[in-house]
């Protein structure tokens, strides 16, 4: 690791960015829950969902309302029904959907060629805030969405790696 | 634009079958005319030259040298028989095979002319060294000067095969000039559309756009590891949409990871507070532990040497409990702690922010 250290990084940079948010809202995530009572199932899976949140947060944050998908996303997260939106049920959804759209793409993948409808259909339901987009800024949202998820995991692998090492 | 006009002059020269003018012209213009040779294809347009003057091909080109062609078939005899009995034509045995059927045909039709046209002959026949010497290096920009049969021959052969292309080019730059055209506007065309169709405003709109949708899947494909070799769009877009998937899953996975180890750091971290709480709690705590831990916060900035402080050896831990212990107890407390570390660390936060901003 020593071998990141002399080009030095940029602060401004966006994994720096991210890291300071995260690192931020993790440690207060951590200092609300003292107690004891915090090894539950229950709390751990309450824990991983504010975790969850707070890094997708963090991460929109970072990136600021310069782009659609981060928009989208503060804004999903913002407008949420009080927490209790559920991570796992709208991953069930999609789950679900690219299943039942897999058989379509067998049947429709022949077309070769820029027409490409349930495939882009399939990745705007993947990019937060894709659903209005007509295909090229789908894709270049999603390339933009691919390196901040990306550095995303980067930096959290660090940090549960520090963790728990 | 100079090949244009050359043409011209050309066509208007061989409609009046001066012969002499074309030479000289050819003279000028044979080393374009050779590269453009290269270049075009001559087989398509053999029939050009012919169609253009409504003659057969032999009978054209005797009309095309009309003044040199009696001196040429007169001097043409005795000059290939010594010439082929003394050298070897480079290449073509289409050419000897002509150029002796010619020589042939010269000979039966001009014997009579052979005598009296000997000196001219003896005189060519004087130096045929030099002539065929220069012939195989010939780079087509000296026109034999001389009218030695079988360079002559060459030549007349050549300007025949010339003339056509240059007809031939004439016709095919129109061609060529509509194909660059259509080029410059439509670069790629993959559907066939129907004449006029291709060139419209709505299509060419259409075109960038897709032209722009596939430097955006380039960009991706290059994102994408493992997504170069995969050729096809819709592949490309499967390949995508299963990376972007697997991403937001680590994510998930890494925060339940973070959720799950966490308890562990807490309990690690109320230990530090509990054991260090006697110095935290004292009035005198931002001149103490402040200055000690605000480099490591910073540091939080510079992600470098935060990972520094990860991959460094235990004895480091306790001080990167203690910058937790702060975050944790700084932040959601602020009232608790006393005035001025509370004023401090805001301020000092505020400008670690914008710094980071």
């Amino acid at each position: 690791m020593n071998k990141y250290n002399p080009p030095r990084m940029n602060p401004s940079s966006l994994r720096s960015r991210f890291a300071t948010r995260f690192l931020r809202s993790l440690s207060k995530i951590n200092a609300k829950k003292p107690t004891a009572s915090s090894s539950s199932p229950t709390e751990i899976f309450r824990r991983y969902r504010r975790i969850k949140v707070a890094a997708d947060k963090s991460m929109a944050y970072s990136v600021r309302s310069r782009r659609t998908w981060s928009r989208a996303m503060l804004w999903k997260l913002r407008t949420r029904p009080c927490c209790r939106r559920s991570v796992k049920t709208s991953t069930i959804v999609r789950k679900t959907r690219h299943e039942k759209q897999n058989k379509n793409t067998t049947t429709t993948t022949g077309e070769d060629g820029v027409v490409f409808g349930v495939e882009a259909d399939e990745l705007r339901e993947l990019v937060p805030g894709g659903e209005a987009m007509d295909l090229y800024n789908l894709l270049d949202e999603t390339a933009h969405y691919i390196k901040c998820l990306t550095t995303q995991v980067q930096v959290m692998k660090k940090i549960a790696d520090f963790y728990s090492p | 634009m100079e090949s244009n006009a050359g043409t011209k002059e050309t066509r208007s020269n061989l409609t009046a079958s001066d012969g002499g003018e074309v030479t000289a012209f050819e003279s000028l213009q044979f080393t374009d005319e050779i590269h453009r040779l290269i270049l075009a294809p001559t087989t398509d347009n053999s029939s050009s030259f012919t169609a253009l003057l409504e003659l057969p091909p032999p009978q054209a080109v005797e009309l095309l040298h009309s003044p040199d062609s009696p001196k040429l078939i007169a001097a043409s005899p005795p000059n290939v028989e010594d010439f082929q009995g003394s050298f070897r034509f480079p290449s073509n045995s289409g050419l000897i095979e002509r150029d002796a059927r010619f020589s042939l045909f010269s000979g039966e039709a001009n014997n009579s002319n052979e005598k009296r046209n000997s000196p001219e002959s003896k005189n060519v026949s004087a130096n045929p060294e030099k002539n065929v010497k220069s012939e195989p290096a010939e780079t087509e920009s000296s026109q034999p000067l001389v009218s030695d049969p079988t360079v002559e021959k060459r030549s007349i052969k050549r300007k025949d095969r010339e003339n056509k292309v240059k007809g031939s080019t004439k016709k095919s730059k129109t061609v060529a000039n509509e194909n660059s055209e259509d080029a410059e506007k439509l670069p790629y065309v993959h559907v066939r559309a129907r004449r006029g169709q291709a060139t419209d405003s709505h299509s060419l709109a259409e075109r960038a756009r897709r032209e722009k949708i596939n430097a955006r899947m380039k960009l991706l494909q290059e994102l994408v590891p493992g997504c170069n070799k995969i050729s096809g769009t819709a592949l490309v877009l499967d390949e995508i949409i299963n990376h972007v998937q697997s991403l937001q899953r680590q994510v998930e996975f890494l925060s339940m990871r973070l959720a799950a180890v966490n308890p562990r750091i807490d309990f690690n971290l109320d230990s530090v507070f509990t054991s260090e709480s006697g110095s935290l709690m004292d009035s005198n705590f931002p001149s103490l532990v402040m200055p000690a831990i605000w480099p490591e916060v910073q540091g939080n900035g510079h992600r470098q040497q935060y990972q520094h402080q990860w991959h460094l050896d235990t004895l480091q831990q306790p001080v990167w409990g203690r910058e937790e212990v702060c975050n944790n107890y700084i932040t959601p407390e602020n009232s608790l702690l006393t005035y001025d570390s509370s004023a401090n660390s805001a301020t000092l936060q505020a400008n670690h922010l914008k710094m980071e901003l």
